[in-house]
């Protein structure tokens, strides 16, 4: 445990740790471009340049490892001036084109220049190295080689992170460039990412560039619902609207979100959006449609079925039991088994959907039929109705179609329900209530919501509650944890 | 592969047995492919990174990178002239200036005759000679206009010789 000075306190630190780590530990933070803690180290940006005592040279504190009685300043006039000529080199030949750059706000040249430069430049404007403006590369990236300050993030990333090895620095100095193979496209899993951990404005979000200002987005917590791997993610919104899906890096499951998990947003403002309920092909208001759906379970009576689904929080798989309760049907089931694991070593889960551990969570506390058992007496006929969410219901759209049962489906989107459905109640989305979610490690994560739901839209256990009122039973649920109630 | 040919993985497999990874083969490798057909054409490089287990990006850059090898067939005489600090300064962008006018070409491009291709390049290691040109294998140092001119002409009739320095 190599002890070390840091501008004037004494930090012990394990072993092994490199001075920007150290830094960083105790709170000082030292600028820089190429190091990112997910990837090698690279040493190539120079940003993170600092004084070490009897070192004659300024030492890259990213790849520096601590070592027994080492003093390190991280605040010298020294390394104040080194900062102002690194920066002064890195922007040579950038185009200085911020007005028309939608990195403003989260580049890394920009706040570090006001922050440790502020300095003229001595190079003229005519002098610049001109190189590729933006092009895209790959469905969800545009690259603009013209802001690239060659941190080679992006290179390491797509080698050492998704081992595909798209990207490299061609040529060589001051015309060197980030490239791939000519006609080919940056589409790995993870390349949104890339656009992430690029700290200038060379690599953009195609989907994200030019739709929001980055310091007006609000940041609200939530999972990614893409699969059972439950990313913890960030929904970045302003004004009702959700913009872009980021992760919140943590050690239990990730760093990164695949470029689909991301996408998962776009559900919410899709032309799709169920905003009324559906009765067979026709639009009708919420209200008929509950009244409807009502009838239809009433006249079910005991041969009404209760599905829960892994797509639903916890809490509203919870509301759908109680639901089963209240309409005092013996058919109802909360068991999904799906195969899990990371498909791909890095964060795609084999199992689709993200919360099937929660359904089992509502099994144990409520009881309820297997997932075999349940298929059989639809198929045996014993069930004429089914209430389900739409996608779990599509896991049975066999055994419906041929028992020919019909389904009380809800959906937000309409391409969710499954052909032949009776009628379908739309619900709000988790980014719009709250809810947990379990996922394939068995840690429980709280969605929190990012913006109000379209006009009209409930969540699913308030609609769950109206539909019980209709047909003369109460579900007595003001809240999404009321359905906890009873359950351990 | 019409590039990495049975006879050429052959001798590839004994230049990589020299290194303690395979892919450190590389240069060496490239230099070979070059011999053999003057350029390294873009399916070289495919072939030799799939024979060497690397992605094609990285021959691709190390390609790239070094000014020595061509990424197009080169005429007869490939005029390499220094463009770094040394010749820089001891005149090499006159020199530049006066071989595109002379033969009417600008930098990576080569004559209708087939003849010449001009190439700025990056240090060839002579920099006390300066200004230095490299004529395909051969160095040409403190260079100027009269020795640039006589060089031209001895190239013109087929003669490639290094003269007394």
């Amino acid at each position: 445990m190599p002890k070390i000075t840091l501008d004037g306190k004494t930090l012990e630190v394990p072993a092994g740790t490199t001075v920007l780590e150290a830094a960083q530990a105790a709170g000082v933070y030292i600028p820089r471009y190429c190091y990112h803690p997910a990837l090698s180290v690279s040493g190539n940006c120079r940003m993170c340049l600092v004084e070490v005592e009897k070192s004659p040279k300024l030492l890259t504190a990213c790849s520096t490892q601590c070592a027994e009685g080492m003093v390190v300043s991280t605040a010298s006039d020294k390394v104040k001036a080194a900062r102002r000529d690194v920066l002064e080199f890195l922007l040579i030949n950038h185009p200085l084109d911020c007005p028309i750059c939608d990195q403003a706000g989260e580049c890394g040249l920009q706040d570090y220049y006001m922050e440790y430069s502020r300095a003229q430049s001595r190079f003229s404007q005519e002098d610049k190295v001109l190189r590729q403006k933006r092009r895209a590369l790959g469905p969800h990236l545009m690259l603009d080689n013209e802001r690239c300050i060659l941190c080679t993030r992006c290179v390491r990333f797509c080698s050492e992170v998704t081992k595909t090895a798209e990207l490299e620095v061609m040529e060589r100095a001051d015309h060197s460039f980030i490239d791939l193979k000519a006609g080919k496209s940056l589409d790995n899993d993870y390349s949104l990412n890339i656009a992430d951990l690029c700290p200038v404005g060379a690599w953009t979000s195609r989907d994200f560039r030019f739709k929001a200002r980055v310091w007006f987005l609000k940041k609200a917590p939530t999972v990614c619902l893409g699969c059972a791997t439950g990313c913890l993610a960030e929904a970045h919104h302003n004004e009702g609207e959700v913009f872009r899906l980021m992760p919140r890096p943590n050690a239990e499951t990730n760093t990164w979100l695949c470029d689909r998990g991301r996408m998962t947003y776009k559900a919410l403002r899709a032309g799709d959006r169920l905003t009324k309920g559906f009765i067979k092909n026709g639009l009708i208001d919420l209200e008929p449609a509950l009244r409807e759906a009502a009838t239809r379970i009433d006249e079910a009576k005991g041969a009404a079925a209760v599905l829960g689904s892994p797509w639903l929080s916890v809490e509203d798989n919870a509301a759908l039991a109680l639901l089963a309760a209240a309409m005092k049907t013996e058919h109802f089931c909360f068991d999904f088994k799906f195969e899990t694991g990371i498909k791909d070593g890095i964060l795609i889960n084999k199992d689709p959907s993200p919360n099937a551990a929660g359904a089992a969570l509502v099994k144990a506390g409520k009881g309820g039929l297997g997932m075999e058992e349940f298929r059989a007496r639809l198929n045996s006929g014993a069930i004429k109705l089914v209430v389900a969410e739409a996608r779990a219901a599509a896991l049975l759209k066999e055994e419906l179609k041929a028992s020919g049962a019909r389904l009380i489906a809800f959906a937000t989107n309409r391409a969710d329900i499954p052909a032949g459905a009776y009628a379908t109640l739309p619900y709000a989305s988790y980014f719009e209530v709250p809810g947990t979610f379990i996922n394939y490690q068995g840690l429980k994560r709280a969605v929190e919501p990012a913006v109000a739901a379209p006009e009209g839209v409930k969540p699913l256990w308030e609609v769950l509650n109206k539909l019980a009122a209709y047909s003369g039973a109460s579900l007595r649920l003001d809240s999404a944890a009321d359905a906890m109630k009873g359950m351990a | 592969m019409a590039f990495v040919t049975e006879e050429f993985k052959a001798k590839a497999e004994k230049l990589c047995a020299k290194y303690p990874r395979r892919d450190a083969a590389l240069i060496p490798l490239l230099q070979e492919l070059q011999k053999e057909s003057g350029y390294v054409a873009e399916e070289a490089m495919d072939e030799l990174a799939r024979f060497l287990g690397l992605p094609y990006s990285r021959v691709k850059a190390v390609v790239t990178f070094y000014t020595m090898f061509n990424r197009e067939p080169a005429g007869k005489y490939h005029l390499q002239v220094c463009r770094n600090i040394s010749c820089h300064m001891a005149g090499a962008p006159g020199l530049l200036a006066l071989l595109r006018e002379k033969l009417g070409i600008a930098e990576g491009e080569t004559t209708k005759d087939g003849q010449f291709t001009l190439s700025a390049v990056e240090c060839l290691g002579a920099c006390g000679a300066a200004p230095v040109m490299q004529v395909n294998e051969e160095y040409f140092e403190r260079l100027d206009e009269a020795k640039l001119d006589a060089l031209l002409e001895d190239l013109r009739h087929g003669r490639l010789r290094a003269r007394g320095l």
